[in-house]
This record gives structure tokens, C-alpha cells and sequence, in this order.
């Protein structure tokens, strides 16, 4: 079935249309009747106890409709679950701020300029609190508590030991250790977050329109926050203009519903604008201080692998952070066949804005870290690093492989994509070209990395983290109406990855029908089959197992209903051409519309035991998924996608600047449903790779008041900063999921830092310095170039 | 964010605008192409009761040559003057550096007359009309005066201009025949603020030497000003790196340390200058010396 | 305080008018006044490019210009490039060559395209990277994106007739 009409081709998009005509509605584009509009009054104080909060004057103000603060929040809503448990807050600050923008109180109300007006109306008393607002100190005993309860800022702290690290350092030939930072940066969707809520005081019910990523997980969260039954909360996503991890909500959809109740039940729509997503949203990710460690023999053969992370994860644990640092487990060692690691994790609390999750969700960082060590290695062995990556390969028959943290690799075949990689970038001519600029004394550097993907995840890892079991099943209904089209139930919105058509494409091929003989049909929290929807790179996959799984279980009704109709046996059924056909009888056969239309309106002439219902419903889970052990290991992300990249780069002696010359990549995610929208999600990884490599960092000052607050300050890549890339595929495929597919959603993030500043290090290497801080900006690079005059 | 609630009124004439500014007071703000203002506004930064418009005012909108020098009404967009046969033709400098402000986006909207007022030590226009000796002329409540461009520029976003005035028109020298010029900077992405930058414009005598150089660094300072010091070193030499090295190192002395923020540490735009120096000077004489012997204005 | 205005103006090739107060952007007037929501608002600072729109022929970002500036003006927007449904030639090149992903910021790379290929029908790379580099896409990488607008000219040529 994996190569089809319609599947494994690059068919175009069923969404691009109405998205190429501006018709697709975004949050932002949905007005309900008598909604007002919210503004939030944020803290300006990194840390502070507040005093008090006057809102009388705001309330005066004509077209105010309602103005929320923390007593509000106090009286209505729980505190957020946060993971781990016991650091999260109420939505709006009760007694305290602990981030510069945390929200203090809201208005709504005609309009979002009048709601804004009246937030200046709002009179707030702060106590300013000495601010924690670095990492180390943070960890310390003497710092500042940001939570009372706990005395302390340390959220999460545990050694993993897998094997005995300690014998095979101490038997190395060689080991070679480094520090790294990688400060802070984030997801930065050129949507950001926005819902309309609204409060219905007759039921006691929610209704939220949102630019949800996981509607099913947000709903959880606002019947838990808001204390309501879970029944009463119905959340539908809107079309989101991207999320990449980043979209979060959970504040702005309490506080709209807080509203929205105190405003008798008129809708109250937030849009969250661009300086409040900086500061105050889903936007920020991974500020780490590493330092790690390789044991190598002689050969270039690794022995263990030794990680100290000490995780700045910001003011609270809301925004899931943690998990971000504890997924590295999923993909500890890489590709490579090293027998022992260790992860010291250390994640702290301090007063800037909580981490959340970003593409990739924590691997980024941590490949970046062990392919600069590899390198480190390389160049102690004067071995090239293609050749130190090939000689610790998990071998091909190795698979399914278990990695010392616990997770299973399904397939992979490294040294194929290496090689493919070194095909395409020609990559003897490229040493070539390097040798014949460095002669000149020009800093050209060449970075070769290979990286895992992990894909398609549950939450069962995290509860190591305490995170409780939510389960991460994927639902849809396929169902034939009268006519015989197809219409496929789903719980999730459109967001970027052309997951609509894929399952177009998948329903096509399955029952021979045209692709606009489907129908994709969205259906919000309640309605739709138990969901979650994109994230950890497992929505291609997750999807296909329930298309496919509810179209062979309607199938096989129709199919029964078929026989019998064509009176034969189930068995000579066979689905050809969009027809249910006797096998080898040409001329007997049923089209979809006269098996569909005779169940839904001649039931006298069924089978026995089966339902006059053309549809059926399948969920999906990642199967075989493990609790993790006594060591935290447990079968976590079900897929492991590889990519290999060779980049070419040039430094500017006199300014720093990384010019990218040329980029090359082979990546393996196993069968490709729709290439071009693998090639789409490679490519947009590439460029937030590079983003983060070269120009992506939030800043904060000493007292935590944040220094990147616009798109000014914050440096996303545009069309000048990312190169045209070469790609070439492989296909190993997954033994485990739907027709071999990997996830792939989160893509190059994995493998383009690593990548870019291996080839700035190889670039260096002739000054005999190493860069280890990410973003490796211009100024770093002099910086770092001047220590060392040659 | 949206901004503070204002009222606004267009202003049709210069004279207009000037009456509607006396009335207002302090209280007014001129909205020209708000492509600086905008921004502000809508981070309730500036908070303006009246907004008076100047973009509708026709007479203030042209790009005309007399008198050895390009003539631009200050509501002119910056889209004109680069898009304008005229400006290429006769002024490549104006038309490089306005190719460099911004995106095509920001320029239908910015004028010309809003860079110069802004001032922004960041920006090219400042920095070249320093580097040319512009005039500008401003227009006050039955006021007209001309303010050389070096008079212009007083400090970090401050001008000469008295409350109540508008700019008018700025008058941009024409390069000498057989010059040469150079606008560089370096910013971290293409058209975004220069973290440093440097217009050069120069002169070659008959022998090949200078006699007439210009620099003005920007973006490492609160206002352009012409590095007199390093002009004065290159006087009477031939180009080469090593002088280039030492007009460089005379731009930095005479600067004093640029700013640090955010984006680049004092000591990083320092060494920035003087690399953009260099390559200025190099790139300025390249053109002095093939212009020798051409048409003037070539 | 809050005065507002009738604002007439042709927008993609009808006269329409709206009311708006003085400080209300071009952005938002479209989109909530007039109702034509495709083109979105990303930043309100100029910089993300989501905003943009021909105005009187060049592009433009409607956040960073007030309604009321925009009276009497042209204004082009992605509703005005197809017709009757069909898709104009470079939404057309845009599908094909799977120039989007989210399809946020694509309005915005649409009419910069339409405005750079009305006066450059055969642009070169450099040239297209100019007329987009203030356009910010933070899914596709853009290299789908160059690929898209060099199918447009194209396009475009093979309708000129060569």
C-alpha cells in the first residue's frame, strides 16, 4: 500500500487553496456576537510581592465590560499543573510576580485599544524581591525561593547512570571534555496564540476557539484549572498559523473565561501580540549550561558518554521545559553504539519567563553537544569526522537497537546516509576547496554531523518527571455517506504540516477514490474521537495508524454487507477501483455509494448483526511503549528518523560573520507519505537551525527584566540567511509503525546547529579555538578569534 | 499593542502643518511616512494628543537638480528616490545608501525627510548628508532658515529644529567629478540597523592622491560627525592598506568608545568601524581612480 | 478623545468605505472594518511582514500605516488576485511548488511577489531575495518559497506571450 496513486507522491496540498486565498480563518479572523475584546496588565517586576490591585478607575471606563485580577483567580481557578507537580501558579498572580510579565489583571472590552486604556487605569502596589535571575546561583541553598513551600529553586535534580561510567573513563586511552551554552531562544510562529472563551452561566460550561496545537490536552487543563467537569469544557482549535511547540495558551484561555464569566457570558477574545509572545507566551526555550565528556580508545571508538546539564527552566514549570530537558533520554548516545552514559540533570527555577516547548523539544541542544565532542575527538585523533562518526555507528542489523537510556531505535542504516551525504556534497572536492582557502588564510570550515530524530512519542517517559498518564492516542471517523464520498473526523486543527492531505491521500489510495471524492472534516474536544494531534514529530504517523485503522474496520462492514448483497462469501470480497467486486467474477460489483447508501437506507436488506452505520472509528497508540525503570529507561519515542548533514561555511577573519556556502543533507524518516512535505519540514528545520546557530537569543539584564522584546532584538531568519539545500533521501523503513513512516515534523532542528557550529569549529581549528556558545554571533566569533592572534 | 487614542489632522500646505503645530503645541507630533513613529505609537511609547499628517503635501514631495545638487522635498518617499533615473544617474551614493535602509516595504512608506529628523545615529541618511555638507531648509511660523547638515545633528534623535518647525527640503551636494565613494555597514541581518557603518566620499588629484575625503562613520556614536583627523591623514597620499590602517585607527581614536547595548559591545563597534573604514577607503578610491577621466556625475 | 472617520477607499478594485478612529492601523481596518481578513497581523513593528499590502502600487505594511492615511488611496490585497475562485498565476506557482506551510505570513510574500514580477518579469534570485527580504516565513525555509516565485515569472512570461 506504500506506494499507491496518491501515497508516497508529492500531491499538492488539499489545504493550500483557501490558505493561498486568505479564506482559511485563523482565531483572529472569528467574531461571535457581543464578544469583547481582553488586554492584560503585566508585571513589570522580574520578582515582587504584589501589594495590591485597584481596579476601580478601569472599571468606570465607558465599553468596560470586566476587569479580572488575582482575587478573581483566587476564587475561580485552581493552580496550573505543571510537571513536575507543585511549580505552577494561578493564571492571573495572586501574591506574587515571579516573571517581568507575568499577568496581574485583564480587562474586557469593546475594543482591544479601549481595553488597553483601561489597563492603564489599573493601580498595582509591587514590593520588588532580589531577582534570581542566574542559573548557578539558582541552584545554590542562600538563593531567593521563588516558591515559599519548597525554600528552595531546584525543580528537578537526578543522576542517571546507565552502566558503569566511572571503569570506562577510568580505562580511556583518551577523554576529551568541554563546556557549552546555549542560551535561549524560542519558537517564535508567525501566528502567535489568540482564543475567544466563552462562559455559559445557565450550564456552567466553556467553549473556547483557539489556536490550539492539542485541544483534547488544553480542554484537560482548563477543567483542571477552572475546577470544572471535564464534560463542560469544549475546546475547538482553530487553524494556527504555525506552533513549532510554541503556542501555549493555557493563561490567556483561563483568564478570557474568567472574563467572560465575570461579563455574564459574552465571548472575550485574546489575541496575544508579538511583545506579550516574547515576554509573557510559549516562547522561550533551552537555556543550558552543559558540560559533557567522551571516553574514547585509540581508534576514535567510544566508550561512554558523560552529561552535566544544568537547565535554567525560568519561573515556573507551566510550560512543560522540563520534559524538554528530560527527552534527551530518547536519544541519549545518538547514532553511535556507545555501551554507558550518564545525564546529571539539574533543572532550576529563576525569575524569567517559564520555558516551553520548541521543535524538537530538548535533543536539539544535547546533539549539538556530543557531535562538538566527536569533533573534539576527531581532530585529538587526526581522524576525519566523517570517519570517527562511521567507525561508531550502530551497526545496520543491529535494529531494533536499545540505547543505554532505555529507548528503542526501530531501523536505521547510518553509514548509508553518510555515505550519500558525501556523495552529494562531493565532499573530497570540498576538502579540496577548503585546503586550497586555508592556504590563503581564508577560515573555511566543513561540518558533517548525523543525528536521530525521535518520533512519535507518549507520555509514558516523563513520569519520571511526574507527568501523569494522559495518554497520547490519535482518533478519526471514516465514514462513506449515500453518495460515496469519504469524510474523515479528526481532532485537530490545520497547522503547517499538510497532515489534511494526508490522510486525503491515504483514504484515496485505500478505497480507489479521487482525492476530492474526500472530505477532511475537523471536530472539536468532545466531539471528536479520544486525540491529540501534532507534537513530538508524531502526527504523520499517528494519523496514518488511525485513517488506515478505521478504514479497514469500515471496510470489512462494508465488505460483509457487500457479500451479502452480491450473495458470496466475505472472503471473495475484494475493494478495487472505489468498488467492492467479487474476486475473479468481472461485472459483479457494488460501488461505494449503493454498499454506503443501502445501509443507511435499507437496513431490511443487512446482514444480521450489522449496523445500518457506513462509518467506524479507530484510536491509535504507539504501541509497546514501556514504564520507565528503576534507571528512568522505558521504550519512549516509537520512531528514530537519522539525517546527516555536510555544511560548508566561511568565516570573516576581520568580523566574524558565518557566511553558509553550501548545505547538503540525507535524511532517513523511513517512508515518505508525501516527499514534498518532508522536503517542507526538512527545509523549515533547516532554517530554525540556523536561526538558532547564528542569530536567535533572548537576553535578560541582572535584575531579569527581559532585553529582547521585539522582532527588532529577536533575529529571525529571513530569505538572505538560509541557503537553498541539497537533499537526498533513504528509506529505512519502521518495523512498527503504519506503512514504514517515521516521524519527521521536527526535522532538521535536530541536526542543523550541531552541524553549523562543527563547521565553524573545523573553520577555527587552524586558530586552535573552539567555539562552544550558541548563537555563535559575529561579535562571539572576534571575540573568541582575538584570544588567539595567528 | 494599539496605540494611545489621538486626533489627527492633514495638512495639505507646509504652511499648514507649520499653523497646525503652533496650535497644537506640545501636545502635537508630526506623522510624516511612520515608519519610525508607527512602532512607537504602537507601543504606546510616543503619546501624542494630535497627530498633524505632513505625507499629503504635495508641494514637499519632489526630487529636482540645480545648482550642483539634488533638491528632495522631505515628504519625498524613499521609493522615489530609489526608484528615480534621475537619483541613479547623478548621485549614486544617495541612491546606494537609500537601497540600504530598511526593506522595500519600509521605503514606499519612510520619507526622506523623516530619516533626517529621526536621527537616528544608526542611520544612513544623517551620515550622508553629514559626509556631503547637505543643507537642509525648515520651515517655521513665517520662518524660513537653512541648517547646514553638520549643525543639523546635535546629539542622540535631536536636531536643530525648534518646536514648531518642519523640515522642508534637503539639498544633497553632487560628487565632484572623478570621485569616489563608498556606503557600508555592517548589520546582522540585510536591512536591519547597522551595528556600525561609514560613508566615504573622496577626491584623487591629478598625481593619484587625495585631496578631498570624507568620512563619516555611523551607528557608534549619538551623531554622525566627520572624522576630521583621519580625513586629514589621508590628505596628500596615495591609497594603500596601510594608510587605510592608520585613518582607521584615527576614525576609532577620534570617535571615543561607541555605545554598548544588546546587539554589540562598544569595543566590538569600535573594531567594526575600522574595518568598515578600510573597506570603505578601498572600495571609495577603487572608483576614484577608474572615474578619472569620465563625465562628471558618472 | 476618541474622534472617528469615514474612510473611502478603492480596495482591490471596489470602493469601499469604512469608519475608523484615528489610531486605528490600515491592518486592522481591513480586517475588522471592511472584513477582508487575509491579511494578518504578525507584530505590529514592521518587521515580521505578514501585514503587507500594495498601497497605490507599492507594498506596504498595514500595520505601520493608519487607516486613515489610506484614505483615498489603492489598495491591494491577496482577496483581489483570484477571480471567481480561480487561482491568479502565482498562488497558482505558490501550490505547486509548495511555497507554504502554515500559510500565515503567505499573503504577505504574494503581493511582494505580484508587485516585484509587475515590474520585473524575469528576476534574478539576488532580485527576488531583495523584494522578500522583509518578509519573515518561519515554516517553509523559503527555499520552496524562491522556487514558487520563479515559477510565477514564468508563469507569467508564458501568458505575456514570451
Amino acid at each position: 500500500m506504500a506506494e499507491g496513486r496518491f501515497v508516497g507522491r508529492s500531491v499538492h496540498r488539499v489545504e493550500d487553496p483557501k490558505l493561498l486565498t486568505g479564506s482559511t480563518r485563523f482565531i483572529d479572523d472569528l467574531a461571535l456576537p457581543g464578544m469583547l475584546h481582553c488586554a492584560i496588565l503585566r508585571s513589570p517586576h522580574a520578582h515582587a510581592r504584589v501589594l495590591s490591585v485597584d481596579t476601580s478607575e478601569a472599571l468606570s471606563l465607558p465599553g468596560v465590560a470586566a476587569v479580572v485580577s488575582g482575587e478573581d483567580a483566587l476564587r475561580w481557578t485552581e493552580r496550573a499543573l505543571t510537571v513536575p507537580a507543585g511549580w505552577g501558579t494561578h493564571c492571573l498572580a495572586t501574591d506574587r510576580v515571579r516573571f517581568a510579565g507575568e499577568p496581574v489583571a485583564a480587562v474586557a472590552a469593546t475594543s482591544r485599544a479601549l481595553a488597553e486604556d483601561a489597563l492603564e487605569r489599573i493601580r498595582v502596589e509591587y514590593a520588588p524581591l532580589p531577582a534570581v535571575v542566574d542559573a548557578g546561583r539558582a541552584a545554590r541553598p542562600e538563593s531567593t525561593p521563588l516558591f515559599e513551600e519548597h525554600g528552595h529553586n531546584i525543580v528537578f535534580q537526578r543522576r542517571f547512570r546507565w552502566g558503569d561510567v566511572e571503569a570506562a573513563f577510568r580505562g580511556a586511552d583518551r577523554v576529551v571534555e568541554r563546556s557549552f551554552r546555549w542560551h535561549r531562544l524560542g519558537a517564535n510562529p508567525m501566528e502567535t496564540f489568540g482564543v475567544i472563551s466563552q462562559w455559559d452561566p445557565v450550564e456552567g460550561s466553556l467553549t473556547c476557539h483557539g489556536s490550539f496545537q492539542s485541544q483534547s490536552q488544553m480542554a484537560l487543563g482548563r477543567a483542571a484549572s477552572l475546577r470544572l467537569p471535564s464534560h463542560k469544557v469544549r475546546l475547538i482549535s482553530q487553524p494556527h498559523g504555525g506552533s513549532f511547540g510554541g503556542k501555549g495558551g493555557s493563561r490567556g484561555t483561563d483568564i478570557t473565561a474568567l472574563l467572560s464569566r465575570k461579563a455574564g457570558g459574552r465571548p472575550v477574545k485574546w489575541i496575544e501580540d508579538r511583545i506579550e509572545y516574547m515576554s509573557g507566551g510559549a516562547s522561550q526555550s533551552w537555556d543550558r549550561h552543559y558540560t559533557a565528556s567522551l571516553a574514547l580508545d585509540r581508534d576514535g571508538r567510544v566508550g561512554a558518554f558523560r552529561v552535566k546539564l544544568l537547565d535554567d527552566l525560568g519561573a515556573t514549570a507551566e510550560g512543560f521545559g522540563a520534559v524538554s530537558a528530560a527527552k534527551p533520554l530518547a536519544s541519549f548516545t545518538g547514532c553511535y553504539a556507545i555501551p554507558v552514559a550518564e545525564y546529571d540533570l539539574t533543572i532550576v527555577a529563576t525569575n524569567k519567563l517559564p520555558g516551553s516547548p520548541y521543535r524538537g523539544m530538548g535533543p536539539p541542544p544535547h546533539n549539538l553537544v556530543l557531535e562538538q565532542l566527536m569533533d573534539v575527538a576527531a581532530r585529538e585523533l587526526a581522524l576525519d569526522p566523517a570517519e570517527i562518526r562511521r567507525r561508531n555507528f550502530i551497526p545496520p542489523d543491529r535494529f531494533p537497537y536499545t540505547i543505554p537510556s532505555g529507548n528503542e531505535y526501530d531501523s536505521g542504516n547510518y553509514e548509508a546516509a553518510l555515505d550519500a551525504v558525501l556523495e552529494l556534497s562531493d565532499y573530497a572536492a570540498l576538502r579540496a576547496r577548503q585546503g586550497a582557502a586555508r592556504a590563503q588564510g581564508r577560515l573555511f570550515g566543513i561540518g558533517v554531523v548525523s543525528t536521530i530524530e525521535p518520533g512519535v512519542f507518549d507520555w509514558n517517559a516523563y513520569s519520571i518527571l511526574g507527568m501523569p498518564s494522559t495518554g497520547v492516542p490519535e482518533g478519526c471517523s471514516v465514514a462513506i455517506d449515500i453518495l460515496g464520498k469519504v469524510i474523515v473526523r479528526v481532532g485537530f486543527a490545520h497547522e503547517g504540516q499538510g497532515q489534511y492531505t494526508i490522510a486525503t491521500q491515504l483514504l484515496a489510495d485505500f478505497f480507489g477514490v479521487e482525492l476530492a471524492d474526500v472530505q477532511v472534516v475537523p471536530q472539536d474536544s468532545l466531539s471528536a474521537p479520544p486525540h491529540f494531534g501534532p507534537g513530538g514529530s508524531r502526527l504523520g504517523v499517528a494519523l496514518a495508524g488511525a485513517v488506515l485503522g478505521a478504514a479497514e474496520k469500515l471496510a470489512r462492514k462494508l465488505s460483509l454487507v457487500a457479500a451479502h448483497l452480491l450473495q458470496t462469501e466475505s472472503e471473495k470480497i475484494e475493494l478495487r477501483d472505489g468498488a467492492f467486486a467479487i474476486r475473479g467474477v468481472p461485472g459483479a460489483m457494488l460501488s461505494l455509494a449503493q454498499v454506503a447508501g443501502t445501509m443507511l437506507a435499507r437496513s431490511d436488506l443487512l446482514p444480521p448483526g450489522v449496523e445500518p452505520s457506513p462509518e467506524a472509528t479507530y484510536v491509535w497508540t504507539a504501541p509497546g511503549r514501556t514504564q520507565p525503570d528503576e534507571l528512568g529507561r522505558a521504550k519512549s519515542y516509537l520512531t528514530a528518523a537519522n539525517a546527516c548533514h555536510v555544511v560548508a561555511i566561511e568565516i570573516d577573519r576581520e568580523t566574524g560573520r558565518v557566511e553558509i556556502l553550501d548545505y547538503f543533507i540525507a535524511d532517513d524518516c523511513g517512508t515518505r507519505l508525501n516527499p514534498a512535505t518532508v522536503e517542507g519540514m526538512i527545509q523549515g528545520g533547516v532554517a530554525q537551525g540556523i536561526g538558532a546557530a547564528l542569530l536567535e537569543e533572548y537576553h535578560y539584564d541582572a535584575s531579569g527584566q527581559p532585553l529582547t522584546a521585539t522582532l527588532m532584538d529577536y533575529l529571525l531568519p529571513t530569505i538572505h540567511d538560509v541557503p537553498e539545500t541539497r537533499k537526498t533521501a533513504i528509506v529505512t523503513p519502521s518495523p512498527f509503525t503504519p506503512l514504514g513512516a517515521k516521524g519527521v515534523g521536527e526535522g532538521a532542528m535536530h541536526t542543523t546547529p550541531a552541524a553549523m557550529l562543527c563547521a565553524i569549529n573545523d573553520a577555527l581549528s587552524p586558530l586552535g579555538v573552539v567555539a562552544t556558545e550558541i548563537p555563535a554571533t559575529p561579535e562571539r566569533l572576534w571575540r573568541l578569534m582575538k584570544e588567539q592572534p595567528r | 499593542m494599539k496605540p494611545v487614542p489621538f486626533r489627527y489632522v492633514a495638512a495639505s500646505s507646509a504652511e499648514e502643518a507649520v499653523a497646525r503645530l503652533a496650535e497644537h503645541g506640545d501636545d502635537a507630533m508630526i506623522l510624516a511616512g511612520g515608519q519610525s513613529l508607527l512602532p512607537l505609537l504602537n507601543l504606546r511609547l510616543a503619546r501624542p494628543s494630535v497627530l498633524v499628517d505632513v505625507s499629503r503635501i504635495a508641494e514637499l514631495d519632489y526630487v529636482v537638480e540645480s545648482d550642483g545638487a539634488l533638491e528632495i522635498g522631505a515628504v519625498t518617499r524613499k521609493r522615489t528616490v530609489e526608484h528615480s533615473p534621475l537619483v541613479r544617474e547623478r548621485h549614486p551614493l544617495l541612491h546606494t545608501a537609500t537601497g540600504l535602509i530598511g526593506h522595500a516595504p519600509i521605503r514606499s512608506r519612510g520619507t526622506v525627510g523623516g530619516s533626517l529628523v529621526q536621527a537616528d545615529p544608526a542611520a544612513e541618511y544623517p551620515a550622508l548628508a553629514v559626509a556631503l555638507g547637505a543643507t537642509l531648509r525648515v520651515r517655521g511660523a513665517g520662518t524660513t532658515r537653512t541648517i547646514v547638515a553638520d549643525d543639523f545633528f546635535q546629539g542622540f534623535l535631536a536636531t536643530a529644529l525648534e518646536p514648531g518647525e518642519i523640515l522642508a527640503a534637503v539639498r544633497w551636494p553632487l560628487l565632484p567629478s572623478r570621485s569616489g565613494w563608498s556606503c557600508l555597514e555592517f548589520a546582522r541581518r540585510p536591512g536591519d540597523f547597522a551595528l556600525a557603518g561609514v560613508v566615504a566620499s573622496v577626491s584623487l588629484d591629478d598625481t593619484g592622491r587625495y585631496c578631498d575625503a570624507r568620512l563619516v562613520p555611523f551607528g557608534v556614536g549619538p551623531r554622525p560627525v566627520r572624522a576630521r583627523a583621519a580625513e586629514a591623514a589621508l590628505a596628500g597620499e596615495r591609497p594603500g592598506e596601510s594608510l587605510h590602517l592608520r585613518a582607521a585607527e584615527r576614525v576609532a581614536a577620534e570617535l571615543g568608545p561607541p555605545q554598548s547595548d544588546a546587539h554589540a559591545s562598544s569595543e566590538y563597534r569600535a573594531h567594526l568601524t575600522r574595518v568598515l573604514v578600510q573597506r570603505a577607503l578601498a572600495e571609495a578610491a577603487a572608483r576614484a581612480t577608474s572615474s578619472r577621466g569620465r563625465a562628471p556625475g558618472v | 478623545m476618541s474622534e472617528t472617520f469615514t474612510i473611502r477607499l478603492s480596495v482591490n478594485g471596489c470602493e469601499l468605505e469604512g469608519r475608523a478612529e484615528a489610531r486605528t492601523s490600515l491592518a486592522d481596518f481591513l480586517r475588522h472594518e471592511l472584513g477582508l481578513t487575509g491579511t494578518h497581523v504578525g507584530c505590529e513593528h514592521g518587521v515580521c511582514g505578514a501585514c503587507t499590502i500594495l498601497l497605490d502600487g507599492a507594498p506596504a505594511r498595514s500595520c505601520l500605516t493608519l487607516a486613515v492615511q489610506a484614505s483615498g488611496a489603492r489598495v491591494e490585497t491577496v482577496e483581489g488576485l483570484a477571480v471567481d475562485g480561480e487561482l491568479h498565476p502565482i498562488q497558482r506557482a505558490f501550490l505547486e511548488e509548495r511555497g507554504l506551510q502554515c500559510g500565515f505570513c503567505t499573503p504577505g510574500f504574494l503581493v511582494s511577489t505580484l508587485e516585484l514580477l509587475r515590474r520585473n518579469r524575469e528576476p534574478s534570485d539576488d532580485e527576488i531575495r531583495d523584494a522578500l527580504g522583509g518578509q519573515i516565513c518561519r515554516c517553509t525555509g523559503y527555499q520552496s518559497i524562491l522556487a514558487s516565485v520563479r515559477r510565477a515569472a514564468e508563469k507569467l512570461r508564458e501568458t505575456d506571450g514570451g
